[in-house]
């Protein structure tokens, strides 16, 4: 991939600027027949104005959850207990349906993980870009146009507009997912494993495509996926999910070279770089608890080679460590 | 329609669900009755044959239903008639399974020309219409309950055929019957011991739609006279009514009991085996338990997901 | 375009073994439908009679291969055999009155129970743990649990002999001439009434059930999840993203659906004398009237393998995928 290896330089947001995005003490439960299982736990963490956030973790680990949270789209039998989510001054957990519905796409959008199953499978590319515009108030003659800019911006001909979503490839139906995200111009983007289906050449691509996007239109975006050399690659703060818990934040470069949490260690030592010396392959003993009946204290600790007595009985809060960085690590002081 | 998910373990499991699902429990009990009543009802009435009244009599306390245009008891013959009707019943659904999992299956796991012969073979079966088809292989053979289970095998098996093929299909490409296949299991312990426990709630669910199919079907052939009329049966004691005129002499006691006990049977299935849906369908239950949980909680199901601050959890100890 | 060709030749597929099974059960089963006749008939028929008989039957002392086609090329005339019960007239004119009024009244009853089911699904699923949702499923799986005629019976006898709101039999009032004017015809819907009700309320459920557990499931799907996400209304969530998807299903089995009520329908019009193909079959039955049943049984089977093909096509215009091989 020709991305060089640091993210386009940002200017870091001055003191003075409030996160675009933040989130406090998010809570997610999921109610079955034997009592609720908490998906995600009291996670908080900021999104600044033009910022690209990496959510990386393992499978199950509540990144997904988390996501479709914030736009309030998870199916029963989730519920949202507990937190804030607030976005441009208001929470958006407080929002009723009217109010949810004009924010939703108009100032915070999505990216689903498989973009076959995201698209109605009987109506025209065109005309589900079309309803979304149409939704918020365009008027007809001005959807036509906007349809074919749109499908310009991630490089699809305007003839597509007249295909259906089984005629087209995945990467092409990922890029219309794109396009349908863009729609409104909003101020955020949520991409919920955008490329996991994809061959990574196509994958490149579009990644590739998205970020000139941003630079273009300012948007800020939160990235979610397992693929942590990806993630480093092009997201300019890196927050670590493990087991619903967020178990460490920093910027991608600071993250890549000095990972605090023994978990976030691991991860790096299992995704090594193509260039650079030969190291062995690592990976962490054990498999992620179950989330019905977590293990006390930090819920990590089974796994960790660096556990120590405190580990198994107290919780580690989240604590900041200075440079925009933050762990949830007794051992990380 | 039913995923192939984790399936229940044993009778605990089918018994479980009837009792945690209302209307299943409902439809456990009325089955229940009605086969409880064709066991010991016939010893319990006096002979349906027998003309013991004037004809077309309303409901009395001599005759608790009345009795009908030739005199005879209604009650007696509604309550004898059970027997036979449940047990073609539940025979023919039994066996309309069997030949359905049996073909299905086998057009399902071995794939290929032999699936398309039998495909095609289900298909032509599944499009003839049903009645007509019964009405006429039936003319030419003996009148009589062999005769109706004959037909009724004949136009009902294919639908099962095709739900299980659908089914087998699925469950084939999973990797445990490849790790099976790849492992040397002959075909025959394959299907009996990997694929098909794993469908074991389709099949209950097929079993229960057939019977239901089965006893409806039965009584409209008898009631066009093509079962043994000098049988007692559901479907025959319809016959003898409309044949008597009992509509328009306005007997309604001599159809309505009996068209009651079909209607009641197949609810009951129905109802049975809306409580087994759960089994089949995980979702179903899950979006039960949601909403029950939040009616705990005061708070309406929403379309966007439900925000309800609970207090934070104690962390276990 | 291939799609619905491939449809058509199954079709024929079926028609033929239709066909076929027509020409052999008379042969297959034990005793011959001409002595059978003959027995019937002692005395009343002169040997010529009977020999034209066989003859009509096809029970020539042909080799069976010509038999069958003599039989094929017979069929594609539109010749059917002479009716026994309605000697001498011919198995096509003794079935062509009354097709017309059996379609008229399973025909309009199929897709009036499936057009209200389906809404009826879509409002119980949109609307999960609403009146819609708890009270008309099991209402609709009660009424379903009836035999149709049973219900006919019922209806009959409360609404037509009882409150006398309609009438009792017949597709049409005995003092009116038939013709294309509008006391003919309200009179028509009249008679038709009770017996299109009967269906319609015996098979509703089905419907209702069917696109509610469709319906479920597409509620569940990542393109309404998006469409909900996009902040698109809910009238056209709920229309254009998931009742149009989940309607597929439903189509799918409304062609085997055919099938089934017509057969019910069919028992249907016994209870009310309806001039159709029921009372025909019943007539056919009692008096062994075999190459009458098997007219009936052709000409019904004709009839819903050609319904199916529509419905085939009205499932491609439906669903793209079906349109053409994905580029």
């Amino acid at each position: 991939m020709a991305e060089p290896g640091a993210p386009a330089p940002l200017a870091p947001p001055g003191p003075a600027e409030p996160p675009l995005l933040s989130v406090r003490d998010l809570s997610v439960d999921y109610v079955s027949d034997d009592g609720p299982v908490r998906a995600v736990d009291r996670v908080s963490f900021d999104v600044a104005r033009g910022e690209v956030l990496g959510i990386a973790g393992e499978s199950g680990c509540g990144k997904s959850t988390v996501a479709q949270a914030l736009l309030r789209i998870l199916p029963p039998p989730a519920v949202i207990t507990g937190g804030q989510v607030l976005f441009e001054g208001s929470d958006l957990l407080r929002l009723g349906e009217a109010e949810l519905r004009a924010v939703r796409w108009r100032r915070l959008s999505m990216v689903f993980q498989s973009a076959m199953d995201a698209l109605n499978p009987v109506l025209t590319v065109g005309e589900q870009l079309a309803d979304t515009l149409r939704a918020h108030g365009a008027g007809r003659a001005r959807v036509r146009e906007r349809c074919s800019e749109l499908l310009a911006l991630v490089g699809l001909q305007a003839d597509r507009l007249e295909s259906f979503p089984h005629q087209l490839s995945g990467g092409m139906r990922q890029r219309v997912g794109i396009a349908v995200a863009l729609a409104l111009e909003p101020a955020l983007v949520v991409l919920d494993e955008p490329t996991t289906a994809l061959d990574v050449i196509v994958e490149g691509e579009i990644l590739q495509r998205l970020l000139e996007l941003r630079r273009r239109f300012g948007f800020s975006v939160v990235f979610i996926t397992h693929d942590l050399t990806r993630m480093l690659q092009i997201c300019d703060r890196v927050a670590v999910f493990y087991s619903g818990r967020l178990v460490e934040v920093a910027p991608a470069v600071a993250l890549r070279e000095s990972p605090r949490h023994p978990y976030t260690q691991g991860l790096l030592a299992a995704f090594p770089s193509v260039h650079g010396a030969d190291v062995e392959l690592g990976s962490i003993p054990g498999a992620p608890p179950s989330l019905r009946s977590p293990p006390p204290g930090c819920r990590f600790h089974p796994r960790c080679g660096q556990v120590v007595d405190r580990c198994r009985t107290e919780e580690p809060r989240l604590s900041a460590l200075g440079d925009r960085r933050a762990a949830a690590c007794h051992l990380a002081r | 329609m039913s995923g192939a998910g984790a399936q229940p373990t044993g009778v605990g499991a089918w018994w479980q669900a009837i009792r945690r699902d209302r209307k299943a429990s409902l439809g456990a009990a009325l089955l229940a009755f009605f086969v409880a009543l064709g066991l010991v009802g016939p010893w319990l009435v006096g002979s349906p044959d027998a003309l013991v009244g004037i004809p077309l009599q309303p409901p009395s306390l001599a005759h608790w239903l009345g009795t009908t245009g030739q005199g005879q008891d209604v009650l007696a013959q509604t309550v004898v008639g059970t027997r036979v009707s449940l047990l073609i019943g539940f025979g023919v659904g039994a066996a309309v399974v069997l030949l359905g999992a049996l073909l299905g299956v086998t057009a399902g796991y071995f794939g290929g020309a032999v699936d398309g012969l039998l495909s095609l073979l289900f298909n032509v079966f599944l499009v003839l219409p049903g009645l007509p088809l019964a009405i006429v292989v039936a003319a030419y053979l003996p009148a009589g309950p062999a005769t109706v289970a004959f037909v009724l095998v004949l136009t009902g098996w294919a639908w099962n055929a095709r739900v299980l093929r659908s089914q087998t299909l699925m469950l084939r490409q999973r990797d445990f019957i490849a790790a099976a296949v790849v492992g040397g299991e002959s075909h025959l312990r394959i299907i009996t011991r990997e694929l098909l426990p794993n469908m074991t709630s389709l099949l209950v669910a097929q079993l229960i739609g057939s019977t239901v199919y089965a006893i409806g079907a039965q009584v409209g052939l008898e009631f066009l006279g093509l079962g043994d009329v000098s049988g007692v049966t559901w479907g025959t004691n319809l016959y003898w009514a409309t044949n008597d005129s009992a509509l328009l002499t306005g007997a309604w006691w001599t159809f309505v009991p009996t068209g009651l006990c079909v209607a009641l049977v197949g609810f009951a299935l129905v109802m049975l085996n809306s409580g087994f849906d759960e089994l089949a369908n995980p979702r179903l239950q899950l979006e039960r338990a949601w909403r029950g949980w939040l009616l705990g909680h005061r708070h309406p199901p929403t379309r966007s997901t439900p925000v309800v601050n609970v207090p934070p959890q104690v962390p276990r100890g | 375009m291939r799609y619905v060709l491939g449809r058509l030749g199954f079709y024929v597929l079926a028609g033929w073994a239709a066909l076929t099974l027509n020409f052999f059960l008379p042969r297959l089963m034990p005793g011959d439908p001409a002595t059978a006749l003959f027995a019937r008939f002692k005395g009343r028929l002169s040997p010529e009679a009977v020999g034209a008989l066989r003859d009509a039957f096809g029970l020539t002392d042909a080799p069976l291969w010509s038999q069958y086609l003599t039989y094929l090329a017979h069929v594609a005339r539109g010749d059917l055999g002479i009716s026994v019960a309605y000697f001498p007239a011919p198995v096509s004119q003794v079935i062509g009155g009354g097709l017309a009024w059996t379609i008229f009244l399973a025909g309009t009853a199929v897709v009036l129970s499936f057009a209200v089911g389906t809404l009826l699904g879509v409002a119980a699923a949109w609307w999960r743990g609403g009146w819609v949702d708890t009270v008309l499923p099991p209402l609709f799986a009660f009424l379903g649990a009836f035999p149709y005629f049973w219900l006919s019976m019922v209806m009959l006898y409360v609404l037509g002999f009882q409150l006398r709101l309609f009438p009792l039999g017949h597709a049409y009032g005995d003092d009116l001439t038939p013709g294309w004017n509008l006391a003919f015809l309200a009179d028509v819907w009249r008679h038709a009434a009770l017996p299109m009700g009967s269906i319609v309320l015996a098979t509703l459920g089905g419907w209702m059930l069917g696109m509610r557990n469709a319906m479920i499931t597409v509620l569940g799907s990542d393109y309404v999840a998006l469409a909900r996400a996009k902040g698109l209304a809910p009238s056209r969530v709920v229309l254009r993203y998931a009742a149009r998807n989940a309607l597929l299903p439903s189509v799918t089995g409304f062609g085997m659906a055919i099938g089934f009520v017509l057969g019910g329908s069919l028992l249907t019009e016994i209870v009310f004398s309806y001039p159709g193909q029921g009372y025909l079959l019943v007539q056919a039955v009692r008096n062994q009237d075999y190459p009458l049943m098997q007219g009936i049984f052709l000409v019904i089977t004709l009839a819903v393998l050609g319904a199916n093909w529509l419905v085939d096509l009205v499932y491609v215009s439906l669903d793209p995928r079906t349109r053409e091989v994905a580029s």
